[in-house]
């Protein structure tokens, strides 16, 4: 209930110029975020304690992972986060070909994500690698697993986002809804950001 | 009239945690049994606490109908939104009423389990496995309907709405939330198995997080639909 009166469906927080204090997107996606965040920060707190106790073990297993897989993914992710900062920029201002050529892109990246971690996971899958290895890949394989789902559902959200980006959406409701999906968006490359260290260069 | 009974559903429905809790208190199920446990362990658990297992499924099997009320009435603020077509509402009631079967059926394998302990340890292995395993696909129903609750929530276009905007939101992540549940089919052991930090505690926990802030928003939903209906339409105070 706290934040009826802000309304944020209704609010045209940005008038032309002018620069208000406001965080991006409606209030409530932030419970959304911050849960996630705390879940997977439990996700990552598990791990530690798990490796910390067979820390060698971990580490053999983890030199079979491919870095330069992952490496990739890192960089497509964090091109996409900056597609979609721009994008948001653009829909700002309505420039709203710019915008959707940005959601486009980040969206195209994503997907490149999402093609590189299946040959990530098929080339573990014929080297007898799975789930049920060991404790290293159990992680391996539900951490990244649960982050792909989101790397899903995120473009899920990018392409609601360009399904809505029409002429004129800058000070509407919906601008507040892409800014929410974008937010969401950056929240996905985040964690990718704290998982990848994690998983493939934790010494 | 209609405010009344939505509420007596809405408190009734909190008899399901009572009977939860001690429906796994009892037979010992809190923290859950260990699902690496040999045949002969599981089967001596069975033979040792036989009468109180016994009971305590029964209440599970209470519990798990209780449920019944909460979903109605959230399928009754859902169609507020949503007005005569409520796709929601319908999802939300369909997926919340086979929730309801997701903790009866492993209840009734469990008391199958208790009702011939002297059988092979085998085969109350067997039950016992087939019985926690029965309530993986929580994470199925589960989802589907926090997910049209918070779709429900979030079209809420009125400038007073039925549930807050952030309770979508909630609903949504609650959703996503259920899916490791069905990581307990893969482990035996750790934090994913049917007795594990992830699977078991943190789903349960967020659960009744989740159950408790639903029951709290429900009772404002209903007294903001009794306000409107003494001011808006003389007509149904004027009946009543």
């Amino acid at each position: 209930m706290p934040m009826r009166h802000v309304d944020p469906m209704a609010s045209a927080p940005l008038e032309g110029g002018e620069c208000v204090a406001r965080i991006p997107g409606e209030a409530g996606i932030w419970v959304l975020i911050l849960g996630e965040m705390s879940v997977f920060g439990l996700l990552f707190a598990t791990f530690l304690f798990y490796r910390s106790k067979a820390a060698a073990q971990f580490a053999a297993s983890q030199a079979l992972l491919d870095r330069n897989i992952g490496m990739a993914n890192t960089l497509l992710l964090l091109t996409s986060s900056w597609f979609v900062a721009g994008a948001i920029q653009a829909l700002r201002r309505d420039l709203t070909t710019i915008g959707r050529g940005c959601l486009a892109a980040a969206f195209a990246c994503g997907a490149g994500f999402v093609s590189l971690k299946a040959i990530e996971y098929s080339e573990k899958f014929s080297a007898g690698i799975t789930i049920a290895g060991d404790d290293f890949f159990m992680y391996y394989f539900v951490l990244t697993g649960i982050h792909l789902l989101h790397v899903l559902i995120g473009l899920g959200v990018l392409a609601f986002a360009a399904m809505i980006s029409v002429r004129g959406v800058a000070n509407t409701g919906r601008m507040r809804v892409i800014e929410g999906g974008a937010a969401f968006w950056h929240m996905v490359d985040l964690l990718w950001i704290v998982l990848f260290p994690l998983l493939y260069f934790l010494r | 009239m209609s405010g009344r009974s939505q509420r007596l559903c809405v408190w009734l429905s909190l008899l399901f945690v009572v009977f939860f809790g001690l429906g796994l208190i009892l037979p010992g199920f809190l923290p859950p049994t260990d699902p690496s446990a040999g045949a002969g362990e599981v089967a001596a658990m069975y033979r040792t606490h036989t009468q109180a297992m016994r009971l305590g499924f029964l209440l599970l099997q209470a519990s798990s109908a209780l449920t019944a009320l909460f979903v109605a009435v959230v399928s009754v603020q859902l169609k507020r939104i949503e007005g005569a077509h409520s796709p929601y509402a319908y999802v939300q009631m369909i997926a919340g009423g086979c929730g309801v079967l997701v903790l009866l059926i492993p209840s009734t394998l469990w008391i199958a389990a208790a009702f011939r302990p002297e059988r092979d340890p085998q085969l109350i292995l067997l039950l016992n496995d087939l019985a926690w395993l029965l309530l993986t696909p929580t994470f199925a129903c589960f989802c589907i309907q926090a997910t049209a609750i918070g779709l429900a929530v979030l079209s809420d276009t009125r400038p007073d709405p039925v549930f807050p905007r952030w309770a979508g939101y909630l609903n949504l992540w609650v959703a996503v939330l259920s899916l490791p549940a069905g990581l307990i089919a893969f482990f035996r052991t750790g934090p994913f198995a049917w007795n594990g930090l992830i699977s078991f505690w943190m789903v349960a926990i967020i659960f009744f997080a989740w159950l408790i802030t639903m029951v709290v928003l429900l009772l404002k939903a209903i007294g903001q639909q009794e306000a409107g209906q003494s001011t808006g339409s003389p007509a149904v105070t004027g009946s009543a």
